[in-house]
């Protein structure tokens, strides 16, 4: 495309020819020898107040400068680059960026004045601390990475800005800490969002899928959290950030699977509370998943499992129930699916009714109705709440759940240890970004068991994970807390 | 895909090995040797122990596969050539434990559903761990390792107090030809020194690998000894009848108590590492195979298993004659690929010939 010319009302018909959205204006002033001016930009998106005062107000009292550099210094904007193709001065102005045009200068001069409707900096509702800091992202992507700057000052920290989506030409950040991430592994990262060939990035779960290094895994291929205190102390230990704009959910890589067993609180409180914590959340997984599998493999097929009173009252509850376990129970798991879809997506004022309608309706009347058992109830209620302990793998362990008993049900015990078998093999084969998702369990890292399932105290946790193969291993040196009163 | 590391082949001896022994081996080894069925594990467990031994002499002088051994020595054809045979040893090896443990699902785990229906699903997760090569079973053994422990604990516990040691006395109560037999006659049961040998070249030599791996392989063995004194302390005459040890061993306690078969939690924990264990053989047959024809694994591992099934279902009837054939007849065939192939292999060139 043909470069900018001197004159300002031929610049500005140019980039008109390529803005036509009406939304697109141009604010006309003149400097204080007559020269017509012109700033382009996006209504909406732009601060119209500072346009005025650090553009406007600024060249109007000073002589036609003769080149944009010149024009950037009377400017009183800290945000200023020159630019002379019209295309990429296009993308600046979408961007939510002003472009000077001048006329006798070539340039134009791109001003940062982006200004968003935003919501406040305020606690996630997916992660609400009891201990801890509680501020988490939003959907602007400058104001994300000052939050992650504020928590790491240090010149170690380093962004990569890149651009992805043809049509939406979404930023995307990718930050890490120079000496302490892997380079390779950012390498890898930057290399594969600038393969990113698609039309737009709503949100950073698409860029999620793109650096995934098994696309049809039913695993998270990334960590995420909304949390910067979270997402600076991942980076500490070795991990490389990355930001979308538009994104209030930063993705971690390499992501380990016990990391979604970690919570932030973790860190806050002692570490017999926390081990005792990460313990429960690892049991509760294990119910959600396991424990319809069992209930339908022991009815069917392994009765002397239970103790005999156990088992006369499970008896006496199913008795006269049409439907078989197994489709009693994955009929159970459907509907708890479908009413925790529903509540989701329903209006608030509406979510009462219909928790009334989904407890008594379906669970109650049911029962007595004698359409299902009150123990199934029971099992659908334990498996469907401990999934909610670690909310980061509810889609995954629900799909699990649901094969789990469709194993039980067809092939009984030895098909849920096969289904158990096959996960394993699947989840201690799959390396990403070189980092097995399974470790510190398999294979044994015995440092970073440390941080796992059980969590030492921080003077335990000297060294960062060695799965991560940082260059520098170690991130507490004082490892006793004493306090040095240094010898003169 | 085909690395493994020192700690998981230990890890490998003490949990994975001694399963394999949990299920048949201790009836078949009281009708061979009677109360003796101990001095027969022993001496199984020392002729094994040498060539793991002996193996492990082999990694630290040479660091070399076997693969690159054998064509230092004999040529790239010959090397396929073994290879190839000693997929064919892997096969059959993999064939009695699969039987062995469709049984024991049928026997153990089900009342009502047709063993093949139940057990053929098996075969996709063995195809699955046969792709994924050497590294899955490295990473297995560190899963295995406190699956194994917490299960065999308890079941041990759990059968301790009905356990009437005195049951193995008088020691040499039996002849020492019956006992040779019983040793002999479990051949099959004893290939892990085969197995270790085709880990060579796979694993790094680290400080002292040997002693680690032979303590390793010392622990697993007491576990089998333990198993098999209890095992034989809880049933004495009668143990000859239980063909599925493990979930047999622990059942007179839990039946006295009120808490119901609570023990079949750590008779499923322990068949869980049994799956793992039972793809082994398999996984070698396709290792030897993809190095025999420079192949992917894909087609191999499809190959064998598929085979491997069609051999269940056609001996689905047939165990105990299956079982006679590779225990009383061909146990000569498993001690030459176990014990003295392995053995042999520390005569192969250490050195090529550009070396």
């Amino acid at each position: 495309m043909k470069k900018l010319g001197n004159t300002c009302k031929e610049n500005v018909a140019a980039l008109k020819g390529i803005l036509t959205s009406e939304d697109i204006l141009v604010f006309a002033f003149e400097t204080q020898d007559g020269a017509a001016c012109a700033a382009i930009y996006a209504d909406g998106i732009t601060d119209k107040a500072l346009l005025g005062e650090q553009v406007a107000r600024p060249l109007s009292r000073e002589k036609t400068p003769k080149t944009a550099q010149e024009a950037a210094k009377i400017l009183q904007a800290p945000e200023t680059k020159t630019e002379t193709d019209p295309l990429k001065i296009a993308d600046e102005v979408l961007a939510g960026n002003t472009a000077l045009l001048i006329d006798g200068v070539a340039e134009a001069v791109i001003i940062g004045m982006k200004k968003l409707s935003m919501r406040a900096i305020m606690e996630p509702p997916g992660a609400i601390a009891v201990k801890g800091p509680r501020e988490g992202f939003i959907e602007d992507l400058k104001t994300n990475m000052s939050l992650v700057r504020n928590r790491l000052r240090t010149p170690k920290l380093q962004f990569k800005t890149l651009t992805a989506g043809k049509q939406s030409k979404t930023a995307i950040a990718v930050g890490y800490l120079d000496g302490i991430a892997d380079e390779e592994i950012v390498k890898k990262i930057v290399d594969k969002i600038e393969c990113i060939e698609i039309d737009g990035i709503p949100d950073s779960s698409y860029v999620a899928k793109f650096l995934a290094e098994r696309p049809n895994s039913l695993f998270k291929p990334t960590g995420t959290t909304e949390k910067p205190d979270v997402l600076a102390a991942k980076m500490l230990e070795g991990r490389v950030a990355i930001l979308v704009d538009g994104s209030p959910i930063a993705l971690t890589l390499p992501y380990l699977l016990v990391e979604d067993f970690q919570g932030a609180q973790d860190y806050f409180v002692s570490p017999y509370r926390a081990s005792i914590s990460r313990l429960l959340r690892f049991f509760g997984v294990f119910v959600s998943v396991f424990l319809p599998a069992m209930y339908v493999a022991a009815q069917l097929f392994k009765l002397q499992i239970l103790p005999l009173s156990f088992l006369l009252t499970i008896s006496g509850s199913v008795q006269g129930i049409p439907l078989s376990p197994s489709l009693e129970l994955f009929f159970l798991l459907l509907v708890l699916e479908i009413l925790i879809e529903a509540s989701v997506r329903m209006p608030k004022y509406v979510a009462l009714a219909l928790s009334v309608i989904g407890a008594l309706v379906l669970g109650d009347t049911a029962v007595k109705a004698g359409l299902v058992s009150s123990s199934a109830i029971i099992i659908m209620a334990l498996s469907g709440i401990s999934a909610y302990t670690v909310p980061d793998l509810v889609g995954t362990t629900s799909i699990l759940r649901l094969a789990f008993v469709v194993v039980a049900g067809s092939i009984g015990t030895f098909g849920v240890l096969l289904m158990t078998a096959l996960v394993l093999y699947y989840l201690v084969t799959a390396d990403a970004y070189g980092v097995p998702l399974l470790a510190p369990f398999s294979p044994l890292i015995r440092r970073d068991l440390k941080d796992s399932l059980l969590k030492t105290s921080m003077y335990g946790l000297d060294k960062r994970p060695k799965v991560l193969q940082s260059k520098n291993k170690t991130r507490l040196r004082n490892k006793g807390g004493k306090v040095n009163h240094g010898k003169n | 895909m085909e690395r493994i590391k020192v700690r998981q082949l230990c890890f490998y001896f003490v949990a994975m090995m001694p399963v394999a022994k949990l299920l048949v081996y201790p009836a078949t080894l009281t009708y061979q040797s009677k109360n003796d069925l101990l001095l027969s594990a022993f001496v199984n467990c020392l002729a094994e122990g040498a060539i793991v031994a002996l193996v492990m002499l082999l990694a630290k002088k040479s660091g070399k596969s076997l693969f690159a051994l054998l064509e230092n020595t004999f040529g790239n054809i010959t090397a396929k050539i073994v290879y190839g045979v000693f997929a064919l040893f892997f096969f059959a090896s993999a064939l009695l434990p699969f039987m062995e443990h469709k049984n024991f699902v049928l026997q153990v785990m089900y009342e009502n559903v047709p063993s093949i229906i139940s057990f053929a699903p098996f075969f996709f997760v063995c195809f699955f761990a046969c792709v994924k090569g050497f590294k899955s079973i490295g990473r297995m053994a560190d899963i295995s390792l406190p699956i194994f422990i917490v299960a065999f604990a308890v079941l041990i516990l759990l059968a301790f107090p009905h356990a009437d040691f005195a049951a193995l006395l008088p020691l040499q109560g039996a002849s020492a030809g019956e006992v040779l037999r019983g040793s002999l006659f479990s051949a099959n049961w004893y290939t892990e020194a085969a197995f270790l040998l085709f880990f060579l070249g796979h694993f790094e030599y680290e400080k002292r690998a040997s002693v680690k791996v032979i303590a390793s392989y010392a622990i697993g063995s007491a576990a089998v000894l333990l198993f098999l004194a209890v095992f034989y302390g809880v049933f004495s005459d009668i143990a000859i009848r239980q063909q599925n040890a493990v979930a047999q061993i622990s059942k007179y306690t839990t039946s006295f108590t009120s808490l119901g078969r609570v023990d079949y939690l750590f008779i499923f924990a322990i068949a869980l590492v049994m799956i793992f264990r039972l793809c082994v053989p398999a996984q070698m047959c396709v290792h030897c195979l993809c190095k025999s024809f420079g192949c992917k694994p894909m087609l191999p591992a499809a190959a064998v298993n598929i085979l491997l099934l069609a051999l269940t279902v056609f001996f689905n009837y047939s165990f105990l004659e299956l079982q006679t054939l590779f225990t009383q007849r061909l146990w000569f065939l498993f001690a030459l690929f176990a014990y003295a192939l392995p053995a042999a292999a520390l005569l192969l060139k250490r050195r090529g010939a550009h070396e």
